[in-house]
C-alpha cells in the first residue's frame, strides 16, 4: 500500500519534469497543419512519423550524424586513452608538483569556452585544421580531459594497491599491472567515464559551431541549432531531429547509469 | 627512469592542457593589447583601449549583470529542484527508485541545444503548450510573448538552464544523503527528534560539502555556459539576455572585433578565477574548523 | 570485455579514417555552392537545376549547401577571413561594397564574355552590383518593399489599403481588435521583423524613404538618417506600438516565419515584405490573398505618392576571390542565372521579380501578379548606400537604436542621433 502511495507523486513528478521534452516529442508527430494550431493538443489527429523522414529535405542530416559519430567516437577513444595514463600517474604516484598539476587541471576544467575560442580559432587555422574533423576532435578532447581524468582519479583510487602489488610481485613491471590487473577491475569505470565523454561530445555545440563551418564536417547540435525556417517554420521536423539525437544518449545512459553514479559520488566526495 | 614515469605518464595530458588552456591564455592577453580583427591583416599594439572600449560598452555591463543573475539565481533553483528530487529518489528503493532516476536525468542527459530548443517552443507565444496552460488558468493571455520580452527574456532562460543543470545537482545530492551515517538518525530518533528537525539538524548539516561544490561547480559552468542562451535568444531583445560567452562571439564573429573580444575573454576568465580561489578559501576555512 | 574494447576502438578508427577519405579530391572539378533562404520550391529547382548543370557539364560536380539567410554575414566572414568558403554564392548586392571591397568576391567582368552577358539584364539592376570599377555579381531578383495587406482583415472591416500615414495608422488602430470577445486583443494592425537584426532595417528604412529622408550623403561621408524626416518616421511607429498598441508585442522576437505564421493565421494585418511574400502565405494557406502596395508616404507627401521612393534591394550570385576555379564557377553561375533560368523564377512563380529584359518583356510576365507593382517600385526605388560599413551600420546600430526607440527607452530623437553618432564615427574608422 506504501508502495502504490509513493508511486503515484513521483509518477507526477517524472511527467512534470520532462514536460519540455514531451511536448517536443508530440510535435514531432504531427503535420505542420497541426503544428501551428491553437487550442494546442497532445495528441493530434493525424499523427505519423513523417516529420522524422522529411528532416532530411533542408539539411544533410545524414552526414551530420555521420560527422557527429566519427567526433564523440574518435574524441572518447582518445581522451580515454589520454586520461588514463594520466590519473594512473594521479592515483599511484606520489611525485613532485602533483598538487599544482592537479590544480592547473581543475583551472582548465573551469574555462569558457568564450575564453578560448578566439585563440583556438585562430590556432586551428594557422594549423590548417579548421573546418576539420580532426580540429574538432582535439578540441574535443582537450574539453574533456580535466573532468574525464578527475572521474577516472576517482576510480582508479578505489582499487586496492595490494592487487597491483601482487601483480608486481609476480613480475610485472608497472605498465604491465596497469594493463592486466587494474584495467579489467577499472573497466566499469572506464566505461562509465567513456559514456560521460561520449556524452560531452556528442552533445557540444559551441565549439563544433565555430569551429567548422562546412556540411562535411558539422554535427548535428550544429544543424538544430542554427536552423530557422527560412520561409517554413518547420517545428515539428526541428523536433523530430531533437528527439532522434537525443536517442543514443539516453540509451547509453540508461545501460551505464549506476556506474556512473558512482563514479560521480566518488569524485565528488573525495 | 622509475622516478620520470609519472612525468611520462602525464603528459599527453598536459600537451592537452597547455594546447586548451595556457596557449589561449596567453594568446588572448597578447590580442586583447593589438587591434586584431577578422577581416583585416595586421594589427598593432594598441595598448588597453582594447579593454576601455570593453568597460565603456554598455552592453557588457547589461550582460555582466544578466551573467550573474543567470549563474547565481540559476544554480540556486537547479540545487533546489535537485535536493528536492533527491528526497523524493531517497525515500523510494528498488526498481521504480532507479526507473525515477533514469527518468528525472532525462533534462540533462539531452543535449543543451535540445534543451534549448524545447523549451523555446514551449514558449511559443501563439502554438506554446505554457501560454494555453497559463491562460486557461487566467494567469495569461494567448499570444504573450516570453522570449520577445525584453523583462522576461532572462528569467525563461535561466529556467531552462535550471531544469537542464538540476540532475546532476540531484545525483550528487542522493549520493550525499545515502552516504550519512543511519546511526546519526537512529541517535536523534531515540531523544524523540521530529522529521523535521532531523532534516535540519542532519540531514542539511551533512549536505553542505556537497552542497559547496555543487554551488561553485555550478556557478562556474552557468557562467561559462554558451548554448542555452544562443540557442533560445541569442541574446536578444535587443540584449535583454546577453550573457557573456554569448557577447565574446558577438564582438569576435559578428562585430569582427578580435581585439575588443579578446579583451572580454581575459576578463571573464580573470572574473572566473577570483571566484574560484576565493571560494576555495571559504571551503578550506570551513573545513579547518 | 577486452573484446567489445577493441571492438569500439576499431569501429572509432574505422570512422575516423572514412571521415578523412571523405575529404579527398577527385578527378573532377568540385564546386561549392552555398545557398541562402529560399523557399522549399525554389530550393527544389534549385536542385534540379543544379543537376542538370552536371549533366551538360561534363566534369564539373557542384556540391550545394542550404544555409539560413540571417546568419549569412557571420558564416561568409568566417570561411573567407580564413581563405575557404563557397565558390558560388548568392547574397544581398548591397555586399558588393563590403565584401567586394575587401577583396574576398571575383570581379566578374574580368571574364571575357561578360560584355555579353551584361546585356541579358536590366541595365540598372545590374549597376547594383558594382563597387568602384567592378561588377561582382549576376543580378538574382529585384526586390522592393512594400505594404502587404491581409485581404480578409481589411474586407471585413470594410476598408482599403492605407496610401498615407494617417490612414495607415488609422487601418492598424481599426484592426487591432478583440475578436473573439474574451476581452483580449487577439489580432494586430502591424507585424515587425524585430527578431532578424539586419532584415529589420530593410524593413524600417522604406518609411525613411519614403518620409524624404536619406540614409547618407552621396559622397558617402555623412549620416543623414537623423533628420527631422527620419524622426518622424520612427514616431509614427513609436506611437502605434506605445499608444496605439497596434503593433504586435512579441516581435522583437520574430523571424520571418513567425510573421508568416500569425499572418497566416489572421492574427495580424499588415506587414512590410518584398516579391516573396506572397507565394509564401500561398504556400502556407492556399488561396489566401493579399493586397500589395507601396509603403504609405507622410501625409504631407501625398502628391508624390507615385514616386517617393522604397528601399530598394536585390540578391546577386557571386564567385569566391580565392576560387580555385573560377572559369567553371563562372559557367555555374552563368547557368543559373540566365535567361531561361529567369523565365523560370516566372513560370513558376517561385517568390522572386525576375532580372533579365527578355523575361520581364515576356508575355508570361505580365500575368504575374504584382510584377507592375514592383517594377514600378523598383524604378525609383533607392539601395542602401554602397558604403562597406552599411550592413554593420544597419544591424548593429540603426536596428538597436530604432527598436529601443520603438519600445520606449528611448525618444525616437535620442535614438536616432546617438545612432547617426556612432554610424558618423563607424565610417570616420575611429571605431
Amino acid at each position: 500500500m506504501k508502495r502504490a502511495l509513493l508511486l503515484l507523486p513521483v509518477a507526477v513528478l517524472a511527467l512534470l519534469v520532462l514536460l519540455p521534452f514531451l511536448w517536443t516529442v508530440s510535435t514531432s508527430l504531427k503535420p505542420l497543419t497541426e503544428v501551428n494550431r491553437y487550442p494546442p493538443e497532445w495528441i493530434s489527429p493525424s499523427m505519423s512519423l513523417k516529420p522524422y523522414g522529411d528532416m532530411f529535405f533542408y539539411l544533410p542530416f545524414s552526414r551530420y550524424t555521420l560527422n557527429s559519430l566519427i567526433v564523440a567516437s574518435s574524441a572518447t577513444m582518445l581522451t580515454l586513452v589520454v586520461g588514463s595514463l594520466a590519473a594512473f600517474a594521479f592515483a599511484r604516484f606520489r611525485f613532485r608538483g602533483r598538487k599544482q598539476i592537479l590544480l592547473v587541471l581543475l583551472l582548465s576544467q573551469m574555462l569558457p569556452g568564450a575564453s578560448v575560442i578566439i585563440p583556438l580559432f585562430q590556432l586551428l587555422k594557422t594549423a590548417g585544421l579548421y573546418d576539420t574533423h580532426i580540429g574538432l576532435i582535439l578540441v574535443h578532447t582537450a574539453v574533456l580531459l580535466p573532468f574525464v581524468i578527475w572521474l577516472l582519479h576517482g576510480f582508479f583510487s578505489g582499487i586496492p594497491t595490494e592487487v597491483e602489488d601482487a601483480a608486481l610481485i609476480d613480475g610485472c613491471s608497472r605498465l604491465e599491472a596497469l594493463r592486466r590487473v587494474i584495467l579489467p577491475l577499472a573497466l566499469p569505470g572506464l566505461g562509465a567515464t567513456a559514456l560521460f565523454a561520449f556524452l560531452g561530445s556528442w552533445n557540444e555545440f559551441f565549439f563544433a559551431l565555430i569551429l567548422t563551418n562546412s556540411d562535411a564536417t558539422q554535427t548535428i547540435p550544429v544543424g538544430i541549432g542554427l536552423f530557422v525556417g527560412e520561409f517554413e517554420d518547420v517545428w515539428n521536423q526541428m523536433s523530430a531531429a531533437a528527439v532522434l539525437f537525443s536517442i543514443p544518449p539516453l540509451i547509453l545512459f540508461m545501460a551505464m547509469r549506476r556506474t556512473f553514479v558512482r563514479g560521480l559520488a566518488a569524485g565528488a566526495l573525495q | 627512469m622509475r622516478r620520470y614515469t609519472p612525468y611520462l605518464l602525464l603528459t599527453p595530458a598536459l600537451l592537452f592542457t597547455v594546447f586548451v588552456l595556457v596557449y589561449p591564455m596567453a594568446q588572448n592577453l597578447v590580442n586583447s593589447f593589438r587591434d586584431v580583427s577578422l577581416v583585416r591583416e595586421g594589427g598593432g599594439w594598441t595598448g588597453l583601449l582594447n579593454y576601455e572600449h570593453v568597460f565603456g560598452d554598455a552592453v557588457f555591463w547589461l550582460a555582466f549583470r544578466n551573467t550573474v543573475v543567470y549563474a547565481v539565481v540559476g544554480t540556486l533553483l537547479a540545487l533546489l529542484i535537485g535536493l528536492g528530487l533527491a528526497l523524493v529518489l531517497d525515500m523510494n528503493t528498488g526498481k521504480m527508485s532507479s526507473v525515477a532516476a533514469t527518468l528525472y536525468s532525462i533534462p540533462w542527459v539531452i543535449s543543451p541545444v535540445v534543451a534549448g530548443f524545447a523549451w523555446k517552443w514551449l514558449l511559443n507565444d501563439h502554438f506554446g503548450i505554457l501560454n494555453y496552460w497559463l491562460s486557461s488558468a487566467g494567469i495569461a493571455r494567448n499570444g504573450t510573448s516570453w522570449l520577445g520580452n525584453p523583462h522576461t527574456a532572462l528569467v525563461c532562460v535561466m529556467v531552462a538552464r535550471a531544469w537542464q543543470f538540476y540532475p546532476f545537482a540531484m545525483v550528487m545530492f542522493l549520493a550525499g544523503l545515502q552516504s550519512i551515517p543511519a546511526e546519526q538518525y537512529e541517535a536523534a530518533s531515540v531523544d524523540g527528534a521530529t522529521q523535521f528537525r532531523k532534516f535540519f539538524h542532519i540531514t542539511i548539516p551533512n549536505l553542505r560539502p556537497v552542497s559547496s561544490v555543487l554551488l561553485l561547480l555550478g556557478v562556474i559552468w552557468s557562467f561559462n555556459d554558451f548554448n542555452m542562451v544562443f540557442v533560445m535568444t541569442r541574446g536578444g531583445p535587443i540584449n535583454a539576455s546577453m550573457v557573456l560567452p554569448v557577447l565574446v562571439r558577438e564582438f569576435s564573429f559578428v562585430h569582427f572585433d578580435l581585439g575588443k573580444g579578446s579583451a572580454l575573454s581575459v576578463l571573464i576568465f580573470a572574473l572566473l578565477v577570483t571566484l574560484s580561489f576565493l571560494y576555495l578559501r571559504v571551503l578550506a576555512r570551513r573545513e579547518q574548523a | 570485455m577486452k573484446r567489445i574494447i577493441a571492438g569500439v576502438a576499431l569501429v572509432a578508427l574505422l570512422g575516423g579514417i572514412f571521415g578523412l577519405s571523405c575529404g579527398r579530391k577527385e578527378d573532377a572539378v568540385e564546386l561549392q555552392d552555398w545557398n541562402f533562404g529560399g523557399k522549399p520550391r525554389m530550393i527544389e529547382w534549385l536542385r534540379h537545376r543544379i543537376d542538370a548543370f552536371g549533366q551538360t557539364h561534363r566534369g564539373i560536380r557542384v556540391a550545394q549547401s542550404q544555409k539560413s539567410w540571417n546568419m549569412i554575414r557571420e558564416l561568409l566572414y568566417a570561411d573567407f577571413s580564413v581563405g575557404t568558403g563557397p565558390d558560388v554564392v548568392n547574397v544581398h548586392a548591397n555586399y558588393a561594397a563590403e565584401f567586394g571591397g575587401a577583396g574576398y568576391f571575383y570581379p566578374i567582368n574580368a571574364f571575357p564574355d561578360f560584355q555579353e552577358v551584361r546585356t541579358w539584364y536590366v541595365p540598372h539592376l545590374l549597376e547594383s552590383t558594382r563597387y568602384g570599377e567592378n561588377y561582382y555579381g549576376l543580378p538574382s531578383s529585384g526586390i522592393a518593399f512594400v505594404l502587404v495587406c491581409n485581404k480578409e482583415l481589411f474586407d471585413r472591416e470594410g476598408i482599403i489599403p492605407p496610401r498615407t500615414w494617417s490612414e495607415f495608422r488609422e487601418a492598424a488602430r481599426r484592426l487591432t481588435k478583440d475578436t473573439d470577445g474574451d476581452g483580449i486583443v487577439d489580432q494586430y494592425g502591424l507585424v515587425l521583423l524585430g527578431g532578424d537584426k539586419g532584415g529589420f532595417a530593410y524593413r524600417l528604412i522604406p518609411f525613411f524613404l519614403k518620409a524624404g529622408a536619406d540614409v547618407m550623403s552621396s559622397d558617402l561621408k555623412t549620416v543623414l538618417f537623423n533628420s527631422p524626416q527620419g524622426a518622424s518616421a520612427l514616431q509614427l511607429i513609436a506611437d502605434m506600438y506605445q499608444v496605439d498598441h497596434s503593433i504586435t508585442p512579441g516581435f522583437l522576437a520574430y523571424q520571418l516565419t513567425e510573421i508568416n505564421d500569425i499572418f497566416c493565421s489572421n492574427k495580424v494585418a499588415m506587414s512590410i515584405e518584398g516579391p516573396w511574400f506572397r507565394g509564401m502565405v500561398d504556400d502556407k494557406s492556399p488561396g489566401k490573398k493579399i493586397y500589395t502596395v507601396p509603403v504609405p508616404v507622410p501625409d504631407d507627401r501625398i502628391a508624390a505618392y507615385d514616386t517617393a521612393s522604397t528601399l530598394q534591394d536585390m540578391v546577386m550570385y557571386s564567385i569566391n576571390a580565392r576560387t580555385k576555379h573560377p572559369e567553371q564557377a563562372w559557367e555555374l553561375v552563368k547557368y543559373l542565372r540566365n535567361e531561361e533560368a529567369d523565365m523560370a523564377w516566372i513560370r513558376e512563380d517561385l517568390g522572386a521579380i525576375a532580372t533579365t529584359r527578355s523575361a520581364l518583356g515576356s508575355s508570361e510576365a505580365r500575368n504575374q501578379s504584382d510584377l507592375s507593382l514592383y517594377v514600378h517600385e523598383l524604378a525609383h526605388a533607392k539601395p542602401w548606400p554602397p558604403h562597406p560599413g552599411m550592413i554593420a551600420i544597419a544591424s548593429d546600430i540603426f536596428t538597436p537604436y530604432t527598436q529601443k526607440a520603438i519600445v520606449g527607452e528611448l525618444s525616437p530623437r535620442e535614438a536616432l542621433d546617438q545612432a547617426a553618432r556612432e554610424a558618423q564615427e563607424m565610417i570616420e574608422g575611429k571605431r
